[in-house]
């Protein structure tokens, strides 16, 4: 009896735990572990939720007339420190990768139209982003993908589904290597 | 229930035994020849005692005071900080003993884990000490029922046959039933809390009036799921304010005091769902698809527009203002407007709703927005945002800039601050209340509820209801048989027994003389 009392307890103590140390963590749950750039083997690629919104310049834009083209979906925030440290290697990989045919689109989230502007012509974006004040298209997407916060980097294929994310700060190399996979061609 | 034994069965019940038994063992392994075994059973006994229980408990009560004493970093980010600046000395060590993060602490853990620990450790080997107590028939019939606490006696012409046997009786078997019940929802209890931690989750979100958030993890400003809780078990709602109205007492004593706070909102339980309305107020939240919606707490969003040296417009929005611990809504904030060139401008602002002037320094008098102002010191050079490491939005890192204005500025409705050296313009064009809204999850917390009215329902069984047991014995004499009847009521609670012994009495007296069995009846 009393060895069945010692075993209820310990199992109800590391139940409790892990229920109150779950309660004090930083809040964000990773489903990759710690790699925070992935690739989607095809068969395996979420499909990119539909969504229309306005660009920031005020022009209707909705992600499935992006269909036929690999997408580089880049979620972002003028007021987002890991933003702006990416932005512009963001901006370079635009340069090298728009020429061949790929399509970058942000995705503002939780931000003002005159911030978001100032943050386009300061770090010289060349491509559109769409206004999500409210977060609604990042819903959405963390339906399918883990997304947990902003920056992320979403690759898109020709089908419209997700071959590749990066969950946090991009960069250069992070974003070419899942390009050269995606588009097929080397870096 | 009652549960009649008679003679036939066996005499001697090895599983009767007392209601709270003292534990087998020493009290304590010293003096004794006892290995590791003995001393791990000697402290398991000791922690599972209810002495030892008690007193974690009150540790844990005494282990709390600290923190509602003391800001905490989970809820009161901000208050901590002041507290550090306002107490240099004594900050650091309060932080070195967790206090200013009691529940999170180390030591707080240790306290609750063993009261846990000590709970099961008490509550599982009782509930079956119960479930065969509550199983057991009643003892054989004491030989001298004279002595127990109620007896009766009587000559009766029961032929000799019929004499030497005996009876007893036990009634007020639900009080065990009760017993059992207490503490095993105890447990449940323990494990609703536990499956509450698990798979719940709690989160915190600032919302400006007229604008919108969707519940994901991005979109959150705290996020704490429970461990087996990832960000894709969020209820997929959106919630608009639409609009936030506080009322304050503006007379009398209570002047200043809330009177009623008034969230409006719309919401929709999926993207693109049907689009719903609904009131949250204090304590009066609003569940949906799952999760309950609270609103914890308002302010004032001042809304400032900033254009840059080259005259473009860099920053036009609402900034959420955090009111301070001096009263009636003095509230502190930070502007930060990266995007400005030549360099990047960064304001400390305070917002005064309700603004006088008392002796060259600005207070607030009263809570609502009636005569708002702002205070603005201004800074440019290099906010350390565009390093990649994220920061408070409600604190400026002044390290990399400069000073613009010597004194703080004070700013009406619609008025501007032009800054020195061309660096620009800030206008405080308006302000927008706020509302900061808990969200969370909780699936323990109807089984908690169940469990703890069957708790209260098992103890008021166990209190209410006496364990008694009447032996009735006939023994062969002189003058024919002669029945003895004793009973004792098994608790303190023995109020009413006297009355109940006696009538039985009179009943089996009364059936004796008419030349009646009773027990023959029964059958």
């Amino acid at each position: 009896m009393l060895a069945a009392a010692v075993v209820t307890a310990a199992l109800l103590a590391v139940a409790l735990v892990a229920a109150f140390a779950g309660g004090g963590s930083s809040g964000v749950t990773y489903l990759d572990g710690n790699d925070t750039a992935v690739l989607y083997a095809s068969g395996h690629r979420p499909l990119a939720p539909e969504f229309s919104s306005t660009t920031l310049a005020g022009t209707p834009m909705r992600l499935s007339s992006y269909r036929g083209q690999v997408v580089v979906l880049n979620f972002w925030g003028s007021w987002c420190p890991p933003c702006r440290a990416e932005a512009p290697a963001l901006a370079a990989v635009a340069r090298h990768y728009q020429p061949g045919g790929v399509s970058f689109l942000g995705v503002d989230e939780r931000d003002s139209q005159a911030s978001a502007e100032a943050f386009v012509r300061n770090f010289g974006v060349a491509y559109p982003s769409v206004s999500d004040p409210s977060q609604v298209i990042a819903l959405d997407f963390s339906a399918v993908v883990p997304l947990a916060g902003t920056p992320t980097t979403l690759v898109i294929d020709p089908s419209g589904h997700i071959a590749g994310a990066v969950f946090e700060s991009a960069t250069y190399s992070e974003l070419a290597a899942i390009l050269a996979k995606v588009t097929g061609k080397g870096g | 229930m009652t549960d009649v034994r008679a003679p036939e069965t066996d005499p001697f019940d090895a599983a009767a035994e007392p209601d709270d038994p003292s534990r087998p063992g020493p009290a304590s392994p010293a003096g004794g020849a006892f290995g590791l075994a003995g001393w791990l059973k000697w402290a398991w006994r000791q922690l599972t005692s209810m002495r030892i229980a008690l007193v974690l408990l009150f540790l844990l009560a005494l282990g709390s005071v600290p923190g509602s004493m003391l800001p905490q970093q989970g809820n009161n980010p901000s208050g901590v900080q002041q507290y550090f600046v306002s107490h240099p000395a004594l900050a650091p060590w309060l932080n070195h003993l967790g206090l200013f993060n009691v529940f999170g602490a180390p030591w707080f853990a240790a306290i609750y884990l063993l009261l846990f620990v000590s709970l099961v450790g008490c509550v599982v080997p009782r509930t079956f000490r119960l479930a065969g107590s509550a199983r057991t028939l009643p003892p054989r019939a004491p030989r001298h029922l004279a002595r127990l606490p109620r007896s009766a006696e009587y000559a009766t012409a029961l032929p000799p046959a019929e004499a030497g046997i005996w009876v007893s009786a036990e009634k007020g078997y639900l009080r065990e039933a009760g017993n059992l019940l207490f503490h095993l929802a105890l447990l449940g209890v323990l494990v609703s809390v536990a499956l509450g931690g698990l798979f719940g989750y709690k989160a915190d979100r600032l919302l400006v009036q007229g604008t919108t958030f969707a519940d994901t993890a991005s979109a959150l400003d705290e996020f704490h799921p429970g461990r087996l809780v990832t960000a894709a078990d969020l209820a997929p709602f959106t919630i608009t304010l639409n609009k936030f109205d506080a009322s304050y007492i503006a007379s009398g004593s209570q002047r200043g005091q809330p009177a009623a706070f008034d969230a409006q909102i719309g919401y929709t339980e999926q993207p693109g769902g049907p689009a719903r309305t609904g009131h949250l107020e204090v304590n009066r939240p609003l569940s949906i698809d799952g999760a309950t919606v609270y609103l914890i707490g308002h302010g004032y969003a001042p809304r400032f527009k900033v254009t840059d040296a080259r005259g473009q417009v860099v920053y036009d929005a609402p900034t959420p203002f955090i009111a301070g611990t001096t009263g009636n809504f003095m509230s502190e904030g930070v502007v930060k407007v990266p995007d400005a060139r030549p360099e990047q401008l960064g304001f400390t602002g305070v917002f005064v709703p309700t603004a006088v002037d008392v002796g060259g320094t600005l207070e607030s008098v009263f809570p609502a927005a009636d005569n708002p102002v702002v205070s603005l010191i201004a800074y440019a050079g290099n906010l350390g945002t565009n390093d990649g490491v994220s920061q408070s939005v409600y604190q400026l890192d002044t390290s990399g800039m400069q000073r613009l204005t010597t004194s703080p500025q004070v700013l009406q409705q619609g008025q501007s601050l032009k800054l020195p050296g061309g660096q620009g313009t800030i206008t405080f064009t308006g302000y927008v209340p706020w509302v900061s809204l808990a969200i969370t999850h909780d699936p323990g917390q109807l089984p908690a509820l169940i469990c703890g009215i069957a708790a209260l329902g098992g103890l008021l069984l166990s209190f209410m209801i006496r364990r008694r047991r009447v032996f009735v014995r006939a023994r062969s004499g002189e003058n024919g048989t002669t029945v003895q009847v004793g009973g004792l009521a098994r608790t303190d609670a023995s109020g009413g027994f006297e009355a109940e012994f006696a009538s039985l009495a009179a009943e089996l007296r009364a059936a004796c003389q008419q030349g009646r069995h009773p027990q023959r009846e029964a059958e």
